[in-house]
């Protein structure tokens, strides 16, 4: 179990004192979730990795030099946001207008309350230990507020660097109001060499008619990475979720929606493909709590020789959903006998006129299609990733913008080339 | 141009092919009768490199080059061709794309430069016309949804676009309607020629009225128990295949 005294202690310096009453409620929740971890990680040994790996869960003070990260910022990106190790690096930033982004500690008394109403209210920190972690040891939340009908075309790249060699906690908070419509790409970048972990928790709050694009990028290699994202749906708005994953030591990822209010819309789309020995587990819930809302989920994965996949999805429909639609599928390919996918489909429903399904299968590349491609002279390589690369169509064309979807293909057909199959 | 000795050929430990002989030179046709499960498709997809089959004894030489330890992408690029009996749906690859892989593969392979976009479009405009296939149906994924005619007429497309030297058509004419079969057929008579040979399993006399055989071979039990000329297969039309295994 964790040592609470140390987190006690840690939370002692904080100066504000409604985040400090925040923060040691978190801490009396620990027990509780540490409870539920057995069950929520079955698969997936984070806990016992980063303990073993780090010792503390507590993360560094030191303030690093900011310049060196400017290199990072890809070029295609006209909006970004750099935090370094959790903390909001403005100067290296490029915001567009119609969104203030600001630190938690820095807003006006006032926007304060807005954001403390939902600040570490509802996230899922009662379920998720390292969720609870993070609430407690997070330094300063990183505010987003979209503002009323405020319609961003171009996409927000979030680009958080891990440069420590203890634990890095990242917390973002973003609020989008009525009749808004934004995109963002979050993605890790890990500089250290000897393998760091960060642990990510993001709450959106999604007013009426809003919509939101979300893209998740994880390719870190020997790192740790926890990532939950927790988002709280108004009536008519949309959320569509893209989550791509293609190397870490472990990366779990938490992606939970609740569908609060009448006809919302939230899409839940991933892909991973994983090699050397990555262990990537993906854990979803989608919360139907009013009627006539609709949610569509699709995970696909092909996993290599030695790596590891997890998919669990959650469908909670109320008594009070009726006329849901509610789908969900997984599905995966196996690259060798020692490749391992656990996935698991969880449906619970109290309302009576539903429309839900589910499915999941693990299969292999199908060798008739194989033989039929390198008899028209392909090779092996490339026929195995045209078939690789036409298993994750399915995902990449649910991205909308002609862009970005090109920009995942790409990276896909790039990262195929890395599997190792037998 | 093809010569076939004393091959042998199991799968999953069942004994298919038994001591197989077949030589086909360039400029003829070659066709195969025989009952079903006699190992016609065996011998084509062995013939073709399918790594799934283990030939147990004898060998395959293609143009003077023993084929065993080559594989189905390399044998492609030498010429050879399988248009399959069962043409398999891949879902997510166009045609179109599919077959630029393949022929710049191909063509890289000689040492040849790519084709380009415009030059590749040309290519299939031209290999189109000759089977009549509609575009519609080439940019969608292979063989997905397809109709089986129209599975067919894409199997001789795609053997058009590659121009091989050995073409094996495995019942390219069963579930073709008279329309589909003259089509196919003008098809696979356009690409004949002196340098090349084709091969044609089927089990109906009506295709070789169109595709005109130099020399019919009768399939059983794995190996060629006889061969004759066109007319074999109006005799084997007529009388049926008990009359071989009695004459045996
Ligand atoms: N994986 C396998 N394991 C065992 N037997 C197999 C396997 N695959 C094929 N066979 C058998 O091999 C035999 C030959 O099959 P093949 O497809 O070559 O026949 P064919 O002459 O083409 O028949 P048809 O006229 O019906 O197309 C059949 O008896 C078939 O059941
Ligand atoms: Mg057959």
């Amino acid at each position: 179990m964790i040592d609470t005294v140390d987190l006690r202690k840690s939370i002692s310096i904080e100066d504000d004192n409604i985040i400090k009453d925040i923060k040691s409620k978190s801490i009396d929740k620990l027990k509780l979730s540490y409870k539920k971890y057995k069950e929520e990680y079955k698969y997936t040994p984070l806990l016992r990795n980063i303990e073993k790996k780090f010792g503390s869960f507590n993360s560094s003070k030191n303030i690093k030099k900011v310049d060196s990260y400017k290199d990072l910022i890809s070029t295609n990106d006209k909006y970004y946001i750099v935090t370094l190790n959790g903390t909001f690096i403005e100067n290296l930033s490029k915001i567009p207008n119609g969104i203030d982004i600001k630190n938690l500690k820095d807003l006006s008394k006032n926007e304060q309350n807005i954001f403390i109403h939902s600040y570490s209210k509802i996230d899922d920190s009662i379920d998720d230990i390292f969720s609870s972690i993070n609430s407690i040891l997070h330094s300063n939340c990183l505010t987003f507020r979209i503002k009323k009908s405020t319609i961003l075309k171009e996409k927000i790249s979030i680009i958080n660097i891990v440069d420590s060699s203890k634990p890095t906690y990242f917390r973002k908070c973003f609020i989008i109001d009525k009749n808004s419509e934004v995109s963002f790409s979050e993605e890790f970048i890990n500089i250290t060499k000897d393998g760091n972990f960060s642990n990510s928790v993001n709450e959106i709050y999604m007013d009426e008619n809003a919509v939101l694009n979300y893209f998740s990028t994880q390719n870190i290699n020997k790192n740790y990475h926890y990532n939950s994202i927790n988002v709280f749906q108004k009536r008519n708005s949309t959320s569509n979720f893209h989550t791509y994953s293609f190397s870490g030591s472990i990366i779990r990822n938490n992606l939970n929606i609740k569908l609060l209010d009448k006809s919302c819309f939230a899409n839940m789309y991933g892909f991973y493909a994983i090699k050397n020995g990555s262990h990537i587990d993906n854990h979803t819930s989608v919360d139907h709590l009013d009627e006539n809302s609709i949610s569509n989920e699709h995970y696909k994965g092909i996993v290599d020789n030695g790596s590891n996949g997890v998919f669990n999805g959650k469908i909670f429909v109320r008594q009070k959903a009726q006329k849901t639609n509610a789908f969900q599928s997984n599905n995966n390919i196996l690259l060798s006998d020692n490749a391992k996918v656990n996935t698991k489909p969880q449906l619970e429903i109290w309302a009576d006129d539903v429309k839900c399904s589910h499915g999941c299968t693990v299969g292999q590349l199908d060798d008739d299609a194989l033989f039929y491609l390198m008899s028209r002279g392909i090779s092996r390589k490339d026929a195995i990733s045209l078939l690789l690369s036409a298993f994750s169509t399915d995902i990449t064309e649910k991205i909308e913008d002609k862009e970005i979807r090109e920009e995942y293909q790409l990276m896909i057909l790039k990262e195929l080339e890395g599997l190792n199959y037998e | 141009m093809l010569e076939i000795k004393n091959l042998h050929a199991s799968i999953d430990n069942t004994k298919i092919l038994n001591g197989l002989d077949l030589s086909v030179n360039a400029g003829e046709v070659h066709a195969i009768m025989g009952p079903n499960g006699s190992g016609k498709s065996t011998l084509a997809s062995v013939i073709a490199g399918r790594e799934d089959y283990d030939v147990t004894d004898g060998e395959i030489n293609f143009q003077g080059n023993e084929l065993s330890d080559i594989g189905p992408d390399e044998r492609a690029r030498e010429g050879i061709f399988l248009a399959f009996q069962y043409p398999v749906e891949i879902p997510g690859v166009s045609t179109t794309n599919f077959m630029k892989t393949a022929v710049n593969q191909i063509r890289e392979s000689k040492g040849e430069k790519p084709l380009d976009a415009v030059e590749f479009l040309k290519l299939m405009k031209e290999k189109m016309k000759l089977v009549n296939i509609k575009q519609e149906l080439l940019s969608r994924s292979i063989n997905e949804g397809f109709s089986g005619g129209e599975k067919k007429r894409n199997e001789i497309f795609q053997m058009a676009m590659l121009n091989p030297k050995l073409s094996i058509l495995d019942e390219t004419d069963s579930g073709l309607d008279i329309d589909a079969l003259k089509i196919v057929s003008k098809g696979v008579n356009a690409l004949k020629s002196k340098e090349n040979a084709t091969v044609v399993v089927t089990h109906y006399q009506r295709l070789l009225e169109y595709i005109v055989p130099d020399f019919v071979h009768v399939l059983m039990d794995g190996k060629i128990v006889k061969s004759g000329d066109k007319n074999l297969a109006l005799e084997l039309e007529e009388k049926g295949y008990d009359w071989i295994k009695v004459k045996n």
